[in-house]
């Protein structure tokens, strides 16, 4: 009887000595595990960057008078901050991005605007910016002004007669974009993308457009 | 339950005694190249993880400096090109001769009892090699590596398509995007996802060759089952390619600009084009579900004969995935894709050869039936001396 509860004993002694040990693997595993996802909120492992969304500082794509006649574009790259413990307390990563000015005003595409607590200068415009990061697997997609280029080099696509001007394609998997759908700006006319690519929030002050915000989503 | 379990641990200890990684057990057919591809597979891998350890002396893994080490390697290190030719072409012979292997495997019926455990190895091995390849072309740091990385690590992000189906844990759980973020160490390619890159090319080789060691250690198999002619015929051919076809170098990664067209390594070109056909959600589940195929196929064929001809559904999958891989192979190097008449045609090919494959087995399996009822109803031969 005596010896049965000096088991009991060392069980529980056992038992008690455990916790603490099973807490100590615990603190020492969880930096090793937050190690594996950074910029996260320390408490939050499993949220990525929902609370602190990617911002940068506000960038020149071009000019209006590099913007003159249809079909002008400029290629630019707008740097985006992530929040991340590093020295400088961010990371960036380069969105190349081209503005364009088209034959005729369009409806901006930024519903997601107002997400990000801003409001736009204007809703309709002949210039649209976008991010060229294909919204298929983010290969950096071109401006391509001849779309006979677009039949030979990017998949054989052959446009009906009213596209047949200045398109958008991706090398890598050769999705083909037309940038001046009125209803949908960047509309796939071909290819894997699943959407048209992320849209650029601007503002015209003065002779420059300003870049100020790029669409939540997909890998720079 | 526990009989259960017990079954299953019965299973395992049968397999695992049968374990035949390396075509150790195949002695007597080494005069068969295709028996000869297990000690090949090991020889080349042993090579590959040696001049891996000797360019890692030099290697130096951050984006600045990735590509002028490379160069540095290629050019100024002494027999530098020799050591990078022979990983790289050494990488690419365990690619090839698993490849080859599993599927003289699969047509000869290897994997079925007892080689279930065995092709399961050799099928993640495949897989597992295929990591490491792209793993460490993204270490040169040229456009290809770069852009593969990128485009590999894109896929996952849709799989955040399904998790968000699922109720109150689809708002917090996204399980493609934490993938790539795992893997590319924050929101975009940079410093942190060339050293995991590093450490995952590294680590699956090594990890996996101890492992092996350890089963050699204790089943005292014998580890290179070749004699030396085989053994010096192969390093002079490594030597000798690195020399007359010395392992490119490319343009350094341009983060801003895609080159047009986009190759990747030989042995992902055929998946490249299957991604440009699918809708990226597909793209990210169809080779799951080919890998999750490949490991549960000795369980799905349930057949009797080993001989391609005896089970004729599984002979026609396998020789579909052998065209396929050719064929979108070759149309990838040529840059042939006109994306809304292809799939489509593709697709329906697929559904139809399947579907005769099928007939095909239930006709089969149809007549074997009525033969074994034939002889059952004929009465029995009368017995004969057993012959000497």
């Amino acid at each position: 009887m005596a010896h049965d509860r000096a088991m009991d004993r060392r069980r529980f002694l056992r038992a008690a000595a455990s916790l603490p040990l099973a807490a100590g693997l615990v603190a020492f595993a969880s930096p090793l595990l937050r190690f594996l996802k950074p910029n996260v909120d320390p408490f939050d492992v499993l949220q990525p960057t929902r609370h602190d969304p990617p911002a940068g500082e506000p960038v020149v794509a071009a000019t209006l008078a590099e913007l003159q006649k249809p079909w002008d574009f400029k290629y630019f790259v707008y740097t985006q901050k992530y929040p991340q413990y590093t020295p400088e307390g961010f990371r960036s990563a380069s969105v190349p991005g081209v503005a364009i000015r088209l034959p005729a005003k369009i409806r901006m595409p930024w519903d997601w605007v107002r997400a990000t607590g801003e409001t736009p200068q204007f809703t309709e415009s002949e210039i649209i910016v976008f991010s060229r990061i294909c919204p298929h697997l983010g290969c950096i997609y071109n401006f391509v002004q001849d779309w006979r280029e677009i039949t030979a080099g990017y998949g054989g696509y052959v446009p009906p007669r009213e596209r047949q001007h200045a398109l958008m394609g991706c090398p890598c998997h050769l999705s083909i974009y037309d940038p001046a759908d009125p209803e949908m700006p960047g509309r796939v006319l071909s290819g894997p993308a699943p959407r048209p690519p992320r849209t650029f929030f601007y503002t015209i002050e003065g002779d420059r457009v300003l870049v100020r915000r790029v669409e939540p989503g997909g890998i720079a | 339950m526990a009989r259960v379990w017990d079954n299953l641990r019965e299973w395992y200890r049968d397999r695992r005694s049968r374990l035949d990684l390396f075509d150790e057990t195949l002695v007597t057919r080494q005069a068969n190249p295709f028996y000869l591809l297990g000690p090949m597979l090991y020889y080349f891998w042993l090579v590959t993880v040696v001049s891996g350890i000797l360019l890692m002396f030099w290697y130096e893994p951050t984006p600045e400096g990735a590509y002028n080490s490379i160069l540095h390697i290629q050019h100024a290190v002494p027999l530098g090109w020799l050591i990078r030719g022979v990983h790289k072409y050494a990488a690419d012979g365990v690619i090839l001769c698993i490849i080859l292997r599993i599927y003289r495997m699969y047509f000869l019926g290897e994997y079925k009892r007892p080689g279930e455990l065995s092709w399961m190895w050799g099928f993640a091995g495949l897989v597992l090699a295929m990591i490491s390849g792209i793993t460490g072309y993204l270490l040169i740091w040229n456009q290809r590596a770069f852009w593969a990385a990128k485009t590999v690590l894109t896929v996952p992000v849709y799989f955040d398509e399904l998790t968000a189906k699922i109720p109150v844990i689809g708002e917090r759980f996204n399980l493609g995007s934490m993938i790539a973020y795992l893997f590319l160490g924050g929101p975009a390619i940079g410093a942190a996802t060339l050293t995991r890159f590093y450490a995952l090319h590294f680590g699956i080789s090594l990890v996996l060759l101890i492992v092996i060691e350890v089963f050699y250690y204790r089943t005292r198999r014998q580890r290179l089952n070749m004699s030396l002619f085989p053994i010096l015929v192969f390093s002079a051919m490594l030597v000798y390619i690195s020399w007359a076809l010395p392992a490119e170098l490319g343009r350094r990664a341009d983060p801003n600009r895609t080159p047009l067209p986009i190759l990747s390594d030989w042995y992902f070109l055929a998946l490249y084009q299957y991604v440009k056909y699918t809708p990226p959600l597909w793209a990210g589940l169809g080779p799951g579900l080919l890998i999750g195929f490949g490991m549960l196929v000795p369980f799905l064929d349930r057949s009797k004969g080993r001989r391609p001809l005896e089970r004729p559904f599984f002979f026609v999958v396998g020789l579909l995935a052998l065209i396929y891989f050719l064929v979108f192979t070759a149309l990838i190097l040529f840059n042939i894709a006109v994306i809304e008449r292809e799939p489509p045609l593709v697709l329906l090919v697929t559904t139809v050869v399947l579907s005769l494959a099928f007939v095909w087995e239930i006709r089969y399996r149809r007549r074997q039936a009525r033969a074994a009822a034939q002889a059952q109803a004929a009465p029995p031969a009368p017995a004969r001396a057993a012959a000497h």
